[in-house]
């Protein structure tokens, strides 16, 4: 296999909000067509990882590189004020929970997804295949989507997600608060997209859903990642954790 | 009493608070953004018209006078929008206590800008050409001038307008999206500092209209924007902040009141009854009427 690009590269990156430093000092590297699980209880902060690499965080240091371009600033308030620059260089982050615009209706929140100027023209061809991947919300397409039900609402979340022009894919808790079968169905979905040049970060607490489906698992524990986490080390890391 | 009277007067402040109130109310839920600024926008925009019915109507034909002031009117509010976006919104809003900041920020432009146009316009009162003719029609046995016509007519044209812009292009879907929930919006890639600046020019655009359609009965001065505002906000906030239909029914219902009060006991009374009302409203629905339209369930 010839050596894949890398997509994202995290080095010394250290985030938090307000007094609490969540992040330590953290290195990650990602490379194009991986497909990665992280694995930590609650409040080691996965969700922080993911906020920091957004530019979400309170604040946050250290280097953040996108394909191969510096979104990662030095910041001490104004979270969220570059993360429309960082989505348009190709980020789609799938948030926690119900991050959902509740009147707005299933098609209308897909296409709010599409944000670069070529997934927005090409929004059509994006929709069907976000219906393929989840049949259930081609009839709910009308809805105000604070009338689904909780799986449902995740599925639009993640649909939007990935109607975005993206070339990493962070995926936060996508079972969280669903039933385990319904979860189940929807990491299987997350599973059937074809990644070809970008690649996937998928944040769960559940290890067993993950087994066997993602290329390496890595741990996090209080800020720190632990196992595979820089392509250097990568091999079946499932198993050491 | 006079029905068909008192319906027509409720009709039209209805249609004039209603823009001013759903101006505010798109600002604060989209921005966080309490607008104690809209006063001197709707202020600054009367002189605008002013301007325009002076120095810039003389030079265009007939027909089309009336449009160029309103045009003259809601440019000049669109401008003073986008002017307290730059010096209000923009400065302060990622930073620790931003919907105090932005009060105290938009409180002090509204101050520092009425005195300006108090200083550069002096104390007299300015008044517009009737913008709609002269021309009077009968309905019903009712007496129906034009200028109430146009204001409803212009009012309701540009609420519909700029509803189906947010309805049907990207940029609504945009400042919709920041209503219901802005840390998502800001997630899939809304850049909140340029799509304030949408927000800010339609409100403020909203606003200037409202102040030509309201010059048609009273004067221009530098201070007559404070009593619309306070209005506007109440009637936002009756209406359920960030609920157009809401605002539409609050609106409505607060110039009926209006319109009987003054008509059953005399102008003096209609700001008591009115806050009243207000009053009486919020205490049965904390969170205004528009809890009552929604179909969905929030977060």
């Amino acid at each position: 296999m010839a050596e894949a690009r890398e997509v994202l590269s995290v080095q010394g990156l250290s985030a938090g909000w307000g007094p609490l430093r969540v992040i330590h000092d953290l290195d990650l590297i990602v490379k194009a067509g991986e497909r990665i699980g992280l694995v930590g209880l609650n409040g080691h902060g996965k969700t922080t990882l993911f906020y920091a690499i957004a530019g979400l965080t309170g604040w946050q240091r250290g280097s953040i590189l996108l394909n191969g371009r510096q979104i990662g600033r030095t910041r001490s308030q104004g979270p969220g004020r570059y993360t429309h620059q960082i989505v348009r260089q190709g980020l789609a982050l799938i948030p926690q929970g119900d991050e959902i615009f509740h009147g707005l209706t299933v098609e209308e929140h897909l296409d709010s997804g599409a944000f670069t100027p070529r997934a927005w023209k090409e929004r059509a061809t994006r929709k069907r295949r976000i219906y393929d991947v989840f049949p259930p919300l081609r009839k709910l397409s009308n809805t105000p989507v604070g009338r689904l039900s909780g799986g449902e609402r995740r599925m639009v979340s993640i649909g939007r997600g990935l109607m975005a022009e993206a070339s990493l894919f962070l995926v936060d808790e996508p079972s969280l608060g669903l039933a385990p079968k319904i979860g189940k169905g929807v990491l299987d979905a997350l599973m059937s997209i074809e990644l070809s040049d970008s690649a996937m970060v998928i944040a769960e607490q559940n290890i067993a859903l993950l087994e066997g489906k993602v290329d390496r698992v890595i741990g996090m524990h209080v800020g720190k990642l632990k196992g595979g986490a820089s392509a250097a080390l990568m091999l079946n890391s499932n198993r050491d954790l | 009493m006079n029905w068909p009277y008192v319906i027509s007067n409720a009709i039209v402040l209805a249609c004039i608070y209603g823009t001013l109130a759903i101006g505010i109310s798109i600002t604060w839920s989209s921005l966080g953004l309490l607008n104690l600024a809209y006063g001197f926008i709707f202020a600054l925009s009367g002189y605008g018209a002013w301007l325009t019915s002076q120095y810039v109507v003389a030079v265009t034909p007939d027909a089309l006078r009336g449009a160029m002031i309103l045009a003259g009117g809601v440019a000049t509010g669109a401008l003073g929008g986008v002017l307290v976006c730059a010096l209000a919104f923009i400065p302060v809003h990622d930073k620790p206590n931003f919907t105090i900041r932005g009060m105290i920020a938009t409180l002090a432009i509204s101050l520092m800008g009425t005195q300006l146009l108090l200083w550069w316009f002096g104390p007299r009162s300015k008044s517009l050409p009737e913008i709609f003719g002269a021309s009077k029609r009968s309905l019903f046995g009712l007496v129906l001038t034009a200028d109430k016509i146009g204001n409803v007519i212009v009012s309701i044209a540009m609420l519909l307008i700029v509803l189906t812009w947010m309805r049907s292009s990207r940029r609504g879907l945009e400042i919709r999206a920041m209503m219901m929930n802005p840390h998502a919006a800001s997630i899939v890639g809304i850049g909140v500092r340029r799509t304030s600046f949408y927000v800010m020019a339609i409100t403020g655009g909203l606003a200037g209209l409202s102040a030509v359609l309201l010059s048609q009965t009273y004067y221009i001065q530098p201070f007559n924007g404070l009593t619309p505002m306070i209005k506007g906000v109440s009637i936002a906030l009756c209406g359920g902040l960030g609920s157009v239909p809401g605002a539409v029914i609050a609106a409505l219902l607060l110039g009926f009141n209006e319109a009987m009060t003054s008509v059953a006991l005399g102008g003096q009374y209609v700001l008591m009854t009115q806050f009243l009302l207000i009053i009486l409203i919020i205490l049965v629905r904390p969170r205004g009427i528009a809890g009552l339209l929604d179909k969905a369930r929030e977060a």
